[in-house]
């Protein structure tokens, strides 16, 4: 279970869906709480959620796409779960874009980001030459002071963007939750496995869950 | 930095020793798998670690990944990053007289570059099957079979067969889905195990076909698919005779239907195989059939067959045995080296392993204890004053080597 802005709609997608996730609501300081029905769930930071499905400490997991493009796991992507909703976009500040410009004098954009490979796989796709620098904390100061041309970053509302003067170039990708599944568990657990997919499905469909 | 600052344990990435314990574990491992495919009648072959880059590449095989070098006329090798290729390219060239079906095995190292990030083995030990010259469900049963023997007889508990076919999908995609491209996108994206992207990418399509990869089950899920599907009915009957031919066998029990299982590679083109066990996070077997590679060396020919990965097999053992009983078969001998030589040549003669000390009897119950032997034996008038480890029993044996035996 991802902490963070996706657990909300994690807990009601999967209590529709009939899961009991009453011990979630109020798990105190625990990072492992078993359901009375013997489920065992893991809540853990979003990034990390990919590494515990993979090496099978969990058998499934919730995490937004934004984190599998970054960490390229190999797990099943199984449901498009539609909450989270968010993009990966290229940014830089306002008035004419300066990646041109900066392509022309250098050769070369420089692009702040949190998420390299994304920027990576974008950039590479466009056959533009970029150095990635990666950094850790607020990625739109980069493009303030000058430190890259522009930023990768995650944008929901743009709200952040536009109050820092930048502006939205390209969108990368969409991004929303999924439902991951780590491999053997999903062949050694497909009966169960099935049944949560089975039971999420019509959750999904119906687009209740924001 | 400076090699010789370095620990000496340090090892390059991806590599790993085995330390007698471990070393053990694994010999057991591949004794019980080539005694099942002996037992089978699959005969053991050997490729060389070495070969032309050349040979892949005619199977086009990533060599991204593969260790590479150069013999000194400028040709470039790979250390072998699989076994199949090299064995399907002996089989296709070397045993091309051979009158009947060929069936072959191997066990060995395979090779690939470790990646940043992902720590994996850069040398892995793979052992496994080919059964060349036969198509039908005969043949793809046959190997399922061997596959589930062999894990059962390496002691792995729980696993489970999940079986695809590549035909099937093949049928069922050409059939329904017009534009070449789309077909692509979408076996690319079952290959990647991503469900939401074919899902994305069939929008619109019989919702039949949207729902392909996520078939999973028994047979059933063939007749439905024959009848909704008729150009794909051919296919469907062929697996799903399979299918019959392993429900009376050993492994009908682990056997799981899954259209999902499709590969990237083009030589697939029939049943695809893939096995897990508790306690491995990845495979611990792969395989299926590929009559499209032998072309690549020659002749075009039948073939099936799998690959086991030994290191999940190994933690799949270990899961099935728990923390069990791990004293070794074997007597610490004290004063083997003496006057109890001819002691200690009698119980080898019988099949237990001897440590012969010259030593005290505090050494040898020391050693015992840090290697696992399970007798410590100390000369006592004419017989022994023997410790049995694993039972806490002590026993005063007149004749070791008669005595030892008769309680195993």
């Amino acid at each position: 279970m991802p902490l963070g802005a996706l657990l909300g709609g994690s807990l009601d997608l999967m209590e529709r869906a009939g899961i009991d996730v009453a011990v979630l609501r109020d798990p105190g300081r625990k990072l492992a709480l078993t359901a009375p029905d013997g489920t065992v769930f893991i809540t853990t930071r979003p990034s990390d959620v990919p590494t515990y499905v993979e090496a099978g400490a969990a058998d499934i997991g919730i995490v937004g796409r934004d984190v599998l493009v970054e960490r390229d796991p190999d797990v099943y992507e199984l449901l498009d779960l539609g909450f989270g909703a968010c993009r990966m976009a290229w940014a830089t500040r306002e008035g004419d874009d300066p990646s041109d410009a900066a392509i022309e004098r250098f050769g070369v954009v420089t692009v702040a980001t949190k998420y390299p490979r994304s920027a990576d796989i974008h950039f590479s796709r466009l056959g533009r030459q970029t150095e990635v620098v990666k950094v850790n904390g607020s990625v739109e100061l980069a493009a303030l002071v000058g430190l890259a041309d522009g930023i990768v970053d995650l944008v929901a509302t743009g709200r952040t963007l536009r109050e820092n003067g930048l502006v939205e170039r390209e969108v990368i990708f969409h991004s929303s939750a999924r439902l991951i599944a780590n491999r053997a568990a999903y062949t050694l657990r497909a009966e169960e496995i099935d049944a949560v997919v089975a039971a999420m499905r019509p959750v999904v469909d119906e687009g209740v869950v924001e | 930095m400076n090699p010789l600052e370095r620990s000496p344990e340090r090892l390059p990435t991806g590599a790993r020793d085995a330390l007698p314990g471990e070393a053990a574990e694994l010999r057991r491992a591949e004794d019980a798998l080539r005694r099942t495919l002996r037992l089978y009648g699959y005969r053991e072959l050997r490729t060389p670690i070495i070969e032309y880059a050349g040979a892949f590449e005619r199977a086009s095989r990533d060599l991204d990944e593969a260790y590479r070098l150069f013999d000194a006329d400028g040709s470039v090798l790979v250390l072998r990053p699989d076994l199949t290729i090299p064995a399907a390219r002996l089989i296709a060239t070397r045993m091309a007289g051979h009158p009947g079906a060929v069936r072959a095995s191997y066990t060995g190292s395979a090779f690939r570059l470790p990646q940043p990030g992902r720590p994996r083995l850069s040398e892995y030990r793979q052992a496994g099957a080919e059964l060349v010259g036969v198509s039908g469900p005969a043949a793809d049963a046959e190997i399922v079979e061997l596959l589930a023997a062999c894990l059962t007889e390496a002691g792995v508990a729980g696993h489970r067969i999940a079986l695809g076919d590549q035909a099937v999908v093949n049928a069922v995609l050409d059939a329904t889905v017009d534009d070449p491209e789309r077909r692509t996108r979408l076996r690319r994206a079952a290959a990647a195990r991503d469900l939401v992207a074919w899902r994305h990418e069939a929008d619109g399509l019989d919702p039949l076909v949207a729902g392909l990869p996520t078939r999973r089950g028994g047979a059933d899920v063939l007749e439905r698919l024959a009848a909704d599907v008729p150009a794909a009915a051919d296919a469907c009957r062929r697996f799903a005779a399979t299918l019959t031919l392993l429900e009376g066998s050993s492994a009908g029990a682990a056997v799981l239907v899954d259209l999902g299982i499709v590969r990237a590679r083009s030589y697939y083109d029939g049943v695809v195989i893939e096995a897990y066990a508790p306690g491995a996070d990845v495979p611990v077997a792969r395989g299926g059939r590929y009559d499209g590679l032998s072309a690549c060396f020659g002749a075009p020919r039948a073939a099936v067959g799998f690959g086991i990965d030994l290191e999940p097999l190994h933690r799949a053992i270990v899961a099935a045995a728990g923390n069990g009983d791990a004293t070794a078969d074997g007597v610490v001998l004290v004063g083997g080296l003496g006057a109890g030589r001819a002691t200690a040549s009698a119980l080898r003669a019988r099949g237990i392993p001897v440590v012969a000390l010259d030593d005290d009897a505090s050494v040898g119950a020391a050693l015992a204890q840090a290697e696992g032997w399970r007798y410590v034996a100390v000369p006592d008038g004419a017989g022994h004053r023997v410790t049995d480890r694993a039972t806490g029993d002590e026993l005063t044996c007149a004749r070791i080597e008669e005595d030892l035996p008769s309680r195993r």
